[in-house]
Formats: C-alpha cells, sequence, structure tokens
C-alpha cells in the first residue's frame, strides 16, 4: 500500500487499515446504492418540516425550494419548524392553550435509560464473554445456549411475571427497574457477540504475555480488549439501538416520569381524536434519530479501522 | 489456560470465613425465612436480596481463592439473567400447565391440556398451524433477503474510498428507527391513495395500484419493511469481521498471486463466519418474533397472520395466560431446534475447515 | 464449587422472592388525597383534567388530586389491562370501554357502585339524569340489569361527514336528480334523512377519476363517495357490520338472552347474511384502501379530511380533527347529518347504531376515603353546568337535561345530529368473552372485505365459534 498521505487523510479522513483502497468510482456507486437505500429516511425528515395539510399532497411535495422556478409549484411545499416546536409544547385540546407535552423529559429518559443500561450489559457481558471464551466451564455451551433462549421468547410471554416482580420490589415506575431489565435484555447479544471477537483472537500472544508473568487482568486489558475494539463498538451500537427502541417493557414498566419517547410517540399516532399526525410524528422521530444517529457516526471510526497485528506486536 | 490450582482451603462449616458458601446459604435460608414472615413484603423482598448477595459474595470470594476465573467472569451476567429474563421465563412455563387467566382470580392445574389443545382443538390448531406457518414464510423469506443485502452492502464498504464513512452512515440509519414511526410511514408509502409507490406505479399505468390487497403483495411490503430495517444489522457484523481481517494475510496473499474467490473463502470467510452464524442466529430469532410491522401493516390480514401477533392476542387481549405460555412454549421448541441446527452445521463446518 | 451450585443458590433464593409476591399496601392520608387514573391522551381526558384543576373545589376539604396516567389510544388497553390484571393496583379510576366492563368486572377490578349510589342522592339523581340507552351500555353488567360500574366519560355516536362544496353544487345536484331521481342532500336536516340506498347511489355517483369533472373543477385526484370503517384492526369493521345487522331486523348474540339464546341460527339468520353483504357491495365505491382491510376510523377520516371523499361515516370523537384548518383542507365545508338507516318495508328508516364512547370506572381496591373523594368529583363532574362547559370545549354529554339545553346543538355542528340518535343506540357484548367473540368475528369479517369468502361462509364461521365459545362458557345452555 502506498504511503503518500492523499487530500483525504490531510482532511481528516482516517484511512482504515487492513483494508484495501477503492477510488471515487466506489464513492460513486456507494453513494447511489445508499442514497437509495436512504430514500425512506429522507422522506420522514422531509416530512417533519410540513404541515400536517401538506404531509399527503400528491404528487408528493418533497422540495422545500422551487430552486428559482426550477421545479413546479405542485412539488414544493413550505418548510415550517411548527413541527419542531409542538413536539415539547402544543395545545392538547382544540382551541385550548399550548402546554408542555413531557417530551423533553421522555428525551432524557430515553437517553438516560438507554446509554446506562447498555454500558452495564457491555461490561457485564464483555466480561462474561471473556470467561466463556478463555476459562470455558464445565457445560460452557450450554450455558450460551440458555443465555441465548431467554432472547427466543416474545416480551409479552414474560410480562405479567416481571411485572409482579417490580409491583413488590418498588421498582414498577422506577429507573433502576427498567435499566436492570434492558440490561438482562441486552446482555444474550452482548455475550454471544464479543465471544464470537474474543474466538477469533490467536491465543500466541495471550499465551507469551502469560509466560512472561502477565496476570490474567493484564492479559485481558492490553492485549484482548485492543484487539476487540471494533467489536466493542458494534456491540454497543446494536445494543444501544435495540435499547433505544424497545417498546413493550417501555410501556407497561415506566411510569409517567420514567415513560421513554417510543411509547410516548404513539401520541402522534392515533392520539388526540385523530389519526397519524404526520408531520409532528415525523419531527419527533427524527429528534430522536438524532442521538442514536451520532453516537454510530463517532464509533464507527473505531468500528472501521480494524485490527492489525501492528497494533498488537507494539 | 485454565490455571485451577485445586488447593481446597481448610474450612470447616462453622467457620465464619468470606469464603464459606455453605453457611452463607444456611444464615441467608434462615434470616430470609423469618424475614418472609414478620415483615411485609416490600421490606423483606430487600432483605432477601441482600441475603442473596451474601451468598453470592462467597461464592465469589470462594472462588477467587481457587482461581475459578470462569465462573467469577460470567456471574454478574448470570446473575442479572437469572433475575430479569429466567425466573419469569420459568414463571410463564408453570403457568403454562395451569388453567389460568390473568384477569381471573382462579388457578387450577390442569398438565398438558393447554398443549393439547392448542395442537389438537379443531378451531384452534388450524388457526395456530396456519400462523406457525405464516411465521416460517416470514422467517425464511426477510432472512434471506437480510443476509443477501447486509453482506452485499458490508462488501461493498469493505474497502477504503472517500466518503465512506458518510455514506455507511446513511445505509445503518434504518435500524436506528423506531418500528412504530417505520410501520406508520411504511403504510403510508404503500397507501393506494397517498402512497408514493402507488404514486410512481401510476406514472407507468394511470391507475392506482394497491399493494396490500393480497397475500403476495401483503407478505412482499412487510418482509421489504423488515428486510429494509434490520438489513444494516447483518452488514454492520458483516463488516466489523471484514475489518478485522490481518493485512498481511491479503499481502501474503497477494505475493502468491491467489485469486480472488480462492481470497475470499481461505482468508476472509473465516474471519466472518462467526459473525455472519452470530447475524444468521440473531435476525431468525428476531424474526420469529416478528408482531410490531405485521400490526402496523396489515393487522394479520392478507395471510399475514403470524404467531407472536396471535400471542399477543391470545396473551394480552383475551388473557388467556396459559393458552399464550403454551403457544409460546411449543414456539420455544421450534426455535430451539431450529438454532441447534445451526449450530450443529456451523460447528460441523469449523471441523471439517 | 460448581456453577451449578451457585445457580441453584440463587434459583432458592429467587423461589423465596416468589413467596412474596403478595398484596402491597396503599396509604392516604386525610388531608392529601390523590385520586390515580388511566386515561387516554386525547382532548375529551385533556379537558376533564383541565377543568378538575382549576375548578373543582372538594366539598369534604380536603386536598383532592386528580392524577390522570394520560396513555397514547393506541396502547391504551394493553397498559390498562396490564397494569389490572397484575395486580400492580395502581389506579384508583380508568376509563374503559363498555364492552371490557365483563372481563374486569368477573375479575374483581372494577367497583359496583350500587352502594355509592344508594347512599348519595345528588349521585342517584345524576345517574337517573342519564340517557337510559348510554346509561345501560356504560355502566350494566350483566347488561341491561341493575347493577351499575361506569360513568360516561364521552359518548361518542356515528354521524355522517359530508362535503358542502360538492353536495351543494348546483351541477351535481342536476345531474344527481337526472340519474337517480332522489333529490342529492345538501343541508344536515336532509342527510338526516339518508338510507343506505341514497348512500349507495352517492358512492356510484361520485367516484371520479382524476382530471374528471368534480363540483364544476377538473379533479385533481381520484375521487371517491363514500367510506366507512370496514378495518381489521379492534371493532373496525363490526361496528359496521352490527349496525347493518340490527338495522335490517336481524341480531348479534344477545347477551341479555343468556343463557337460552343461541348463536348459531341467529348470527347466521338470513337477513343477517342478506346485511352483511348489503354493507359488503359499499365496498367498491370505497377509496381503493379499504380492500386491503385497513380502512380504519382514522383512515376514512384522514380521506375525508384530505379531500378525497364525498361523505364519510364516523364517530363525533374525531370531528374536531376537520373542522381544525390546521388538519383539514374541507374545515370550512362541512355538513353533519345522522349516519345512514335501512329503510324497512313500512317506509320507516331503521338508524340502530352500534355506541361509541367510553365510560370511566373506579376500582376495587380503593380505600373509603378514596372512594369517598372520588364520588364528590364525580358528583362535580356529572353536575349541569360542568357537562355543559365541558360540552362547550369539545367534549358530549349524556345527562339529558344538557342534550336538551337548547344551547347544546349550537356547541359543535355535530351535537344536532348527535343528540337526535340517542335513542337508536345499543351496544355488543359486554361478556368477558368480548376479545374473543370480536377477534374471532374481525378476522372473519375481513376475510369477507377483501374478497376471500362471501357472507354466508363469514357468518356460519362466526356463528359456529361463537356458539362453541359461549357453550363452553356457560353463557349458552
Amino acid at each position: 500500500m502506498g504511503e503518500a498521505t492523499s487530500i483525504w487523510e490531510k482532511l481528516g479522513f482516517r484511512k482504515a487499515s487492513g483494508v484495501s483502497e477503492a477510488g471515487w468510482g466506489q464513492t460513486l456507486f456507494a453513494g447511489i446504492i445508499s442514497l437509495i437505500y436512504f430514500l425512506p429516511v429522507l422522506l420522514i425528515i422531509i416530512t417533519s418540516f410540513k404541515l400536517q395539510t401538506e404531509a399527503l399532497s400528491i404528487p408528493p411535495k418533497f422540495m422545500p425550494t422551487n430552486l428559482f422556478g426550477l421545479i413546479p409549484d405542485a412539488y414544493v411545499f413550505s418548510p415550517t419548524l411548527e413541527n419542531y416546536t409542538s413536539v415539547f409544547s402544543r395545545a392538547m385540546t382544540s382551541g385550548g392553550a399550548a402546554e408542555n407535552t413531557g417530551f423533553d423529559r421522555y428525551f432524557f429518559n430515553s437517553i438516560m435509560i438507554a446509554s446506562v443500561s447498555v454500558l452495564l450489559a457491555l461490561v457485564i457481558g464483555t466480561l462474561a464473554a471473556f470467561g466463556f471464551s478463555r476459562y470455558p466451564l464445565k457445560g460452557n455451551d450450554t450455558y450460551l445456549f440458555v443465555i441465548l433462549t431467554t432472547r427466543m421468547l416474545p416480551a409479552i410471554v414474560v410480562i405479567i411475571p416481571v411485572i409482579l416482580m417490580f409491583r413488590v420490589t418498588g421498582l414498577s415506575g422506577s429507573y433502576l427497574g427498567i435499566i436492570m431489565l434492558y440490561t438482562a435484555f441486552n446482555l444474550p447479544f452482548t455475550i454471544w457477540m464479543m465471544k464470537s471477537f474474543f474466538d477469533e483472537l490467536s491465543l500466541d500472544v495471550e499465551d507469551a504475555a502469560r509466560l512472561d508473568g502477565s496476570s490474567g487482568l493484564k492479559v485481558f486489558f492490553k492485549i484482548c480488549l485492543p484487539q476487540v475494539l471494533a467489536g466493542l463498538a458494534a456491540t454497543f451500537v446494536f445494543g444501544l439501538i435495540l435499547t433505544w427502541n424497545e417498546f413493550l417493557f417501555a410501556l407497561l414498566l415506566t411510569g409517567i416520569d420514567t415513560r421513554t419517547v417510543p411509547v410516548a410517540m404513539s401520541q402522534a399516532v392515533a392520539g388526540g381524536g385523530i389519526g397519524v399526525l404526520w408531520g409532528l410524528l415525523a419531527a419527533i422521530e427524527t429528534l430522536f434519530l438524532i442521538p442514536v444517529f451520532f453516537v454510530t457516526f463517532f464509533l464507527q471510526d473505531h468500528l472501521l479501522r480494524g485490527v492489525t497485528f501492528g497494533t498488537v506486536k507494539r | 489456560m485454565t490455571s485451577t490450582t485445586a488447593q481446597t482451603i481448610p474450612t470447616t462449616f462453622t467457620t465464619v470465613a468470606p469464603d464459606n458458601w455453605k453457611l452463607a446459604i444456611v444464615v441467608g435460608l434462615v434470616v430470609s425465612l423469618l424475614a418472609c414472615l414478620i415483615l411485609p413484603p416490600n421490606i423483606s423482598f430487600w432483605i432477601v436480596g441482600a441475603m442473596v448477595a451474601m451468598v453470592a459474595m462467597t461464592f465469589v470470594v470462594n472462588a477467587y481463592h481457587r482461581h475459578y476465573y470462569g465462573g467469577l467472569l460470567v456471574s454478574p451476567a448470570i446473575a442479572v439473567l437469572v433475575v430479569m429474563n429466567i425466573f419469569p421465563l420459568l414463571w410463564s412455563l408453570g403457568l403454562s400447565f395451569f388453567a389460568y387467566q390473568s384477569n381471573q382470580q382462579t388457578i387450577r392445574f390442569v398438565g398438558l391440556a393447554n398443549y393439547v389443545k392448542i395442537l389438537t382443538d379443531d378451531l384452534k390448531a388450524p388457526e395456530n398451524w396456519a400462523n406457525l406457518t405464516n411465521t416460517a414464510m416470514f422467517v425464511v423469506l426477510t432472512v434471506t433477503a437480510q443476509m443477501i443485502v447486509g453482506f452485499l452492502l458490508a462488501l461493498m464498504f469493505a474497502k477504503q474510498f472517500p466518503l465512506r464513512k458518510y455514506l455507511l452512515i446513511l445505509v445503518l440509519t434504518p435500524m436506528m428507527l423506531s418500528v412504530v414511526a417505520v410501520g406508520v410511514f411504511f403504510s403510508n408509502y404503500y397507501d393506494p391513495t397517498f402512497g408514493l409507490l402507488s404514486y410512481f406505479i401510476r406514472l407507468f399505468t394511470g391507475e392506482q395500484f394497491i399493494l396490500m390487497d393480497n397475500k403476495a403483495g401483503a407478505v412482499a411490503g412487510i418482509v421489504f419493511a423488515d428486510a429494509w430495517m434490520w438489513s444494516p444489522f447483518v452488514m454492520l457484523l458483516v463488516l466489523a469481521g471484514l475489518v478485522s481481517v490481518p493485512k498481511y494475510l491479503y499481502e501474503a496473499a497477494a505475493i502468491d498471486r491467489v485469486s480472488g474467490w480462492r481470497r475470499f473463502w481461505s482468508i476472509t470467510f473465516p474471519y466472518i463466519r462467526g459473525l455472519l452464524m452470530l447475524a444468521l442466529l440473531f435476525r431468525t430469532i428476531e424474526a420469529f418474533k416478528m408482531a410490531d410491522l405485521v400490526i402496523l401493516l396489515t393487522k394479520g390480514g392478507n395471510g399475514t397472520m403470524t404467531i407472536s401477533y396471535h400471542l399477543i392476542r391470545i396473551a394480552n387481549e383475551q388473557n388467556k395466560t396459559s393458552e399464550g405460555a403454551a403457544i409460546s412454549y411449543v414456539m420455544l421448541f421450534i426455535v430451539i431446534v431450529l438454532t441447534n441446527l445451526y449450530l450443529y452445521i456451523a460447528n460441523r463446518r469449523t471441523e471439517g475447515a | 464449587m460448581t456453577a451449578r451450585t451457585k445457580l441453584q443458590g440463587l434459583a432458592t433464593a429467587a423461589g423465596f422472592a416468589l413467596a412474596l409476591f403478595v398484596g402491597g399496601a396503599t396509604t392516604a392520608s386525610a388531608e392529601d388525597v390523590t385520586l390515580h387514573m388511566a386515561g387516554p391522551d386525547w382532548p375529551p381526558m385533556r379537558i376533564m383534567k383541565d377543568m378538575f384543576d382549576k375548578e373543582y373545589k372538594p366539598a369534604s376539604g380536603n386536598k383532592v388530586t386528580l392524577d390522570i396516567d394520560f396513555i397514547p389510544w393506541p396502547d391504551f388497553y394493553t397498559r390498562v389491562n396490564a397494569s389490572l390484571t397484575s395486580g400492580e393496583k395502581k389506579y384508583n379510576m380508568a376509563v374503559s370501554d363498555s364492552q371490557w366492563l365483563g372481563a374486569f368486572v368477573e375479575g374483581g377490578y372494577f367497583r359496583k357502585i350500587n352502594d355509592l349510589i344508594d347512599a348519595d342522592p345528588d349521585l342517584k339523581k345524576a345517574m337517573d339524569g342519564m340517557h337510559p340507552k348510554v346509561l345501560n351500555a356504560y355502566s350494566t353488567y350483566p347488561n341491561s340489569t341493575p347493577n351499575f360500574y361506569g360513568f360516561p366519560q364521552f359518548p361518542d355516536i356515528l354521524v355522517s361527514y359530508a362535503r358542502k362544496d360538492i353536495f351543494c353544487n348546483d351541477e351535481e345536484q342536476k345531474n344527481f336528480k337526472a340519474k337517480y331521481n332522489k333529490k342529492l342532500p345538501c343541508t344536515g336536516e336532509e342527510f338526516d334523512d339518508i338510507d343506505w340506498d341514497l348512500f349507495g347511489n352517492i358512492g356510484e355517483f361520485f367516484q371520479r377519476k382524476k382530471g374528471d369533472m368534480l363540483a364544476g373543477k377538473p379533479a385533481d385526484d381520484d375521487f371517491y363517495g363514500i367510506a366507512f370503517q370496514v378495518g381489521k384492526g379492534y371493532d373496525f369493521s363490526t361496528t359496521s357490520v352490527h349496525s347493518f345487522v340490527w338495522q335490517a331486523g336481524g341480531d348479534i348474540w344477545d347477551e341479555t338472552k343468556a343463557p337460552s339464546g343461541h348463536a348459531e341460527g341467529q348470527v347466521n339468520s338470513d337477513v343477517a347474511v342478506k346485511a352483511l353483504d348489503h354493507m359488503l357491495s359499499f365496498i367498491k365505491y370505497m377509496p381503493p384502501v379499504a380492500k386491503t382491510g385497513t380502512m380504519d376510523i382514522f383512515k376514512s377520516d384522514e380521506l375525508f379530511r384530505e379531500g378525497k371523499v364525498a361523505l364519510n361515516v364516523d364517530w363525533v370523537g374525531l370531528g374536531e380533527a376537520s373542522l381544525d384548518p390546521k388538519t383539514s383542507k374541507v374545515s370550512d365545508k362541512l355538513i353533519f347529518g345522522k349516519a345512514p338507516g335501512t329503510k324497512g318495508a313500512d317506509g320507516k328508516v331503521n338508524r340502530s347504531s352500534q355506541i361509541g364512547g367510553q365510560p370511566f370506572v373506579l376500582t376495587t381496591w380503593n380505600t373509603d376515603i378514596i372512594n369517598k373523594e372520588a364520588v364528590g368529583f364525580i358528583k362535580w363532574w356529572l353536575s349541569k353546568d360542568v357537562q355543559m362547559e365541558y360540552a362547550s370545549k369539545g367534549g358530549q354529554s349524556a345527562i339529558t337535561e344538557v342534550y336538551n339545553d337548547p344551547k347544546y346543538v349550537t356547541l359543535r355542528p355535530w351535537n344536532r345530529a348527535w343528540a337526535s340518535q340517542l335513542d337508536d343506540q345499543k351496544d355488543m357484548w359486554h361478556v368477558p368473552q368480548f376479545f374473543d367473540l370480536l377477534t374471532q368475528q374481525q378476522d372473519q369479517y375481513d376475510l369477507a372485505i377483501t374478497g376471500k369468502q362471501d357472507a354466508k361462509t363469514t357468518l356460519d364461521n362466526v356463528a359456529k365459534y361463537q356458539e362453541k365459545l359461549l357453550t363452553e362458557a356457560g353463557l349458552i345452555k
């Protein structure tokens, strides 16, 4: 691979190691595919800037401006931020005064609950994965399979015992309860995912380190973890995404103070004596997308950096 | 690898030591029992919890003394899972042997009657089978679509090219959406009057296009939305595997002038095989639980009723807790057989390779 | 030491925890009383909460707070059902569809209120002053017996929503007269006389392709004459089917005749089959989404508000959205009339219709002080002035002296049609098997609506299922 720094690297684009290079041709190809793939999301984002009366117009109004007359008026809508303010404050009855919808709280709850529980699951799960990978127990596969089994049943089946448990412990409607539940919810995937990464690592380096007298702890932190950063990033992203959008547990086990956005979102689906409030729903979804979008975006670097033995050999 | 030096520490049963788990269990049991009898449940629960923690701690100390790292590392995860997942699962397994409706106060042991009912009842069994067949159809279609699309997308992003990270995030976005929003907006895209699909087809045919009025169309609509949403999941897993292939292997292959196809099978594939398996496993499990999109797009009409949606109606709407539990355990059995089959094949491949 | 013994230890402890799952205690101080209520998140509930906060002064002198858990409609049942059946005892009051009464009464969650009514003359007066059909549907279980449970929160009724600009257009009026020799209705009073034949004529007449002339202008999109609910979700086809069956002189399984009444022979009688066929005959005139089985109350309302439909039959509870120019393209051209009926052989139009809306109830675990304050609140809520104010803000009232007040019909454009249809309201079932009965027939109706099964087979299947289910439940003997 040539060592000359390209203009892109000067601009701060990190070059992933361990993968081959392709040029602008690939950018064009991937760009077209990606944009097509992104189109349904883009339409949601566009809808979030439309008033209800324009949201369903046919032909679809997809341009916020007529580009100096280039686009026929039938395809142009007048963009508005009203939906975004409505997310947080709007009249809840016809002719009533605007009041707080509680969404500031719901956003805070979603961010708090998802991030804490995913991090917790990542810590506990990675330790367990390392254990399963390096110190197999008697019946190791059985344990792993039982852990997987907990993800196989629809949540509705286990909900009644969980509600009872939460009621007795006073966890119902508390942050602690839903965080613990989500942690458990994320563990199976975290464990399986991280185990498969640990399994792929070459044992030679670890064994050499052990012979040099490194403790198990040191081997784990200095040798194994750096090699599975891509895996950690991917697992975190998956956990975050799944938890972020979890619905049923949140519906039944959060109170009005700990409610998360996916539950409150249905307000715009058939709330308020009206069907779907398209602009409002789109605005909620767009706002709700932003945090997880950026977390994923910034973790991508780790995800795409790849693992080379250079980092391990030192 | 396991450096378990089995040195038994000489503790007798009565020694108060941090690793005497036998004594801890006895003390824990006695205190818990007393607490349950004397104190109100919302207090005694925490005392029982503390006792469990105490016993767990003695196990930990004991294990540490004996260099039992495997057990130590997995125990927090197992503890959380047992309390939050396995315990409720066993509870509902127990309920499947009773005649119990969550909105009634009576409960009666009926053995396997619930299972017999859902599998043989002349009205219920055909419905359950139809729902199961539909579910199987969805699983096959959507998982296949996700694996293919996800794999191709990952290959597309496996090479380094300008703007890659900005394009990749676009493709990852669908799975970050809430399923409610996806369902509602796709039902709009498919709507014959307001929908984009109908609009574009109409530009060519001049007729409004109704996608969802027949089984093929309804299934296609649901599978498309689901696969669109979750292919990025497969892609990300495969991509994480692709970028972890050590560079020097490719460099060695280049020196040896290995063909692209062979390079893929002998170098790349071993690195992503585990992750592909994982993707297949988790997407299959999730596809078996598919209900949200069905509810939002068709309400189960036009032959799209899935077992999971059926379960929601049985267990939630109609409060037939026991019958729901029985159906879900039959479903669990099928998923377990299937996943074991996957794992068996995967392991055999590993050994063969 | 193995991991297994560790697991066993944990399992034992969990077993203890299990033994503890028995009732928790709720306390309320004499001065501070909080009424926890589960309610759907929509204007009638928001108005109730708002009026309570601003105006309610408890006679007892206690400080009473109404804490409403506003739950979005689509998940309302799931949440309330899970809360009640898990024994969480979280709510003191709950809004409930009238048809949920049986299941929750039999389960011991909803409190019988006869003693409260008898002990309080004011409350008795309020209950007696309610429209008997509404009271019967919303409050009695077993249905039509003097065992009361609920108070009306929002009594909802189906009405016709029509487009003035379309119906009152001279050209359309003339053409319609020429084609059907009938007057195309143009005012609310004219719509009050509408029957299904005229409704069908309207459906056929106003089917326009994009570019066809519509009320003097070329239509900018395909246009349809009629819409009503024929969807697979919740009760979105049952409502329509029941109305057709009742109007034709048929009947559904009648819970008040249990256990001697039957489903077989009644549900699938020739009259009922004809009625279902009659209903199905309108689908071809509706917007094409009806053929997918997802034409629910929200979809038909949306099509109407977007100006794709000339005449829609829907709940008045969705009316505010049509009136509001922010959500409706037809807000300034609305006519409201009664929902269509079936003209009998004697020339009289039968308008029997499925009642909508919800009562709210008290739960069984309330302490005396909670019940006392709840009754105080309910008496205030059902008083004439409060109900009148509620109606002026967008609610509906089933209290006779309120809806008979001449001012009432002026509060909302649909109130005239609403009040005049109260006598025609009927309700389906309140038995605990409600959801069983409902989902099975919704599935069957959906097959008929999407053209996969004829009316006779559909109703035979429904009757067979109901006969078996209700016989097992002891409701048919």
